[in-house]
């Protein structure tokens, strides 16, 4: 039992403020069937707004912002990222801005990459036990 | 008449001080200070337009916005006039759609809904001592997962578009950054050089803050402490977080985080 799934749910939508709630929305229908508790799923609504608004004022110019689920065993990983950065990714003094401090605690892990090219920030947070493999 | 003269050289900000210093007797800043926000007052109903309301009633509650803004401000505190009023306007105006809106557009299913998990959360998290998961409130509801997830979808959709209550609507009154041993002022002074927001915030939006950020409290835990439901909670930190968002990237510009999100309000 209980090896890791290989789902990855992704979606992308236009990178506006007003898609957010998208992201959101499907953040929280993926991490209910998993056994994540109410609080926690709560947790990473927020936290995946604060991500959102956080990559929106760093890539003004960016043309799609994209959010990829992966539930695994024992938790479910979140990451959203934006095509392009108008900026230094990782910005400068990172750990003292306000979206960082915001999401470390929301989240069990955190970490912000160019992997894809754009700047992405993903995220993972716990289940309360390891999930059925389906 | 009497209106205040710009001296040569000073600035707007100079002479929206000067007439605020002169309220609240004097009629004629009053009357001043609304001729110049009026355009902004504008502006800002315009952008709730295509709602299905006819614009001269948006531009009037903005305007009612806009008096309680001038009414309210505070000269010493280190914001600026424009802000504080964008804020109040657009948070008048979400009111006013909130009012209008809430019943008729979310359903009455998902309502009740709503209402039953504020119910269930409490029981269910001292039955199993940790937050439920979905499926387990679902079941005490008799409920879909899915019902669930809609409904908490709709009480914050409804509510991430009404800023009123952290810039202190409703009799909230904002704090006083030096007085008390109130312990939620070691957020002011951790985040205040990233978020100089978090000073304008009311007393219990500050407390639910740190109570989540400083202390690690979970959503249920706070619920119970302040004595509100979770999803109360939940939308205090929502609303509250984007409060500080807009607050701090109003530099650039004051309106790009308080942007009236159109499928929120249509309840999509």
């Amino acid at each position: 039992m209980a090896s890791p799934t290989n789902e990855v749910i992704t979606v992308s939508v236009p990178p506006e403020t007003g898609y957010v709630h998208v992201l959101r929305a499907v953040t929280a229908s993926v991490a209910a069937r998993l056994p994540i508790p109410f609080d926690g799923i709560e947790d990473l609504r927020l936290a995946v707004d604060e991500a959102c608004a956080w990559l929106l004022a760093r890539g003004p110019s960016a043309s799609a912002m994209t959010l990829r689920l992966r539930p695994l065993d024992d938790r479910l990983e979140a990451e959203v990222s934006i095509d392009v950065s108008d900026g230094p990714w990782p910005p400068p003094d990172m750990e003292q801005s306000l979206p960082w401090r915001i999401l470390s605690a929301l989240v069990d892990t955190l970490s912000v990459n160019t992997d894809g090219g754009g700047p992405s920030i993903r995220v993972t947070k716990r289940t309360l036990e390891p999930s059925r493999a389906t | 008449m009497s209106s205040v003269e710009r001296p040569i050289g000073s600035t707007d900000r100079e002479v929206e001080t000067e007439l605020f210093r002169r309220l609240p007797d004097d009629a004629e800043a009053r009357e001043q200070l609304v001729r110049m926000f009026l355009p902004l007052a504008e502006y800002l109903a315009r952008r709730f337009d295509r709602r299905g309301e006819p614009l001269e009633d948006l531009v009037q509650v903005a305007s009612v916005g806009l008096l309680n803004a001038i009414d309210r401000f505070e000269v010493e505190r280190d914001v600026q006039f424009s802000t504080y009023a964008a804020v109040t306007i657009i948070g008048e105006l979400k009111r006013h759609f909130r009012d209008k809106g809430w019943a008729i557009r979310v359903p009455r299913r998902l309502q009740e809904v709503g209402l039953r998990v504020n119910a269930v959360l409490p029981e269910l998290s001292q039955e199993l001592g940790r937050s439920p998961t979905v499926e387990e409130i679902a079941a005490r509801c008799e409920a879909s997962p899915e019902e669930i997830l809609d409904a908490m979808e709709a009480v914050q959709a409804y509510s991430t578009t009404s800023l009123d209550s952290p810039v202190g609507e409703e009799g909230a009154a904002p704090i006083d950054v030096l007085g008390g041993d109130d312990p939620s002022l070691e957020i002011l002074e951790g985040w205040a050089s990233v978020a100089p927001a978090v000073k304008d915030l009311p007393e219990r939006e500050r407390r639910v803050l740190y109570l989540r950020f400083f202390r690690g409290l979970t959503q249920s835990e706070i619920a119970k402490e302040v004595g509100v439901s979770q999803m109360h909670v939940s939308r205090i930190l929502s609303q509250t977080l984007s409060f500080l968002r807009g607050a701090v990237l109003e530099e650039g510009d004051p309106l790009r985080e308080t942007e009236p999100h159109g499928a929120d309000l249509d309840g999509t």
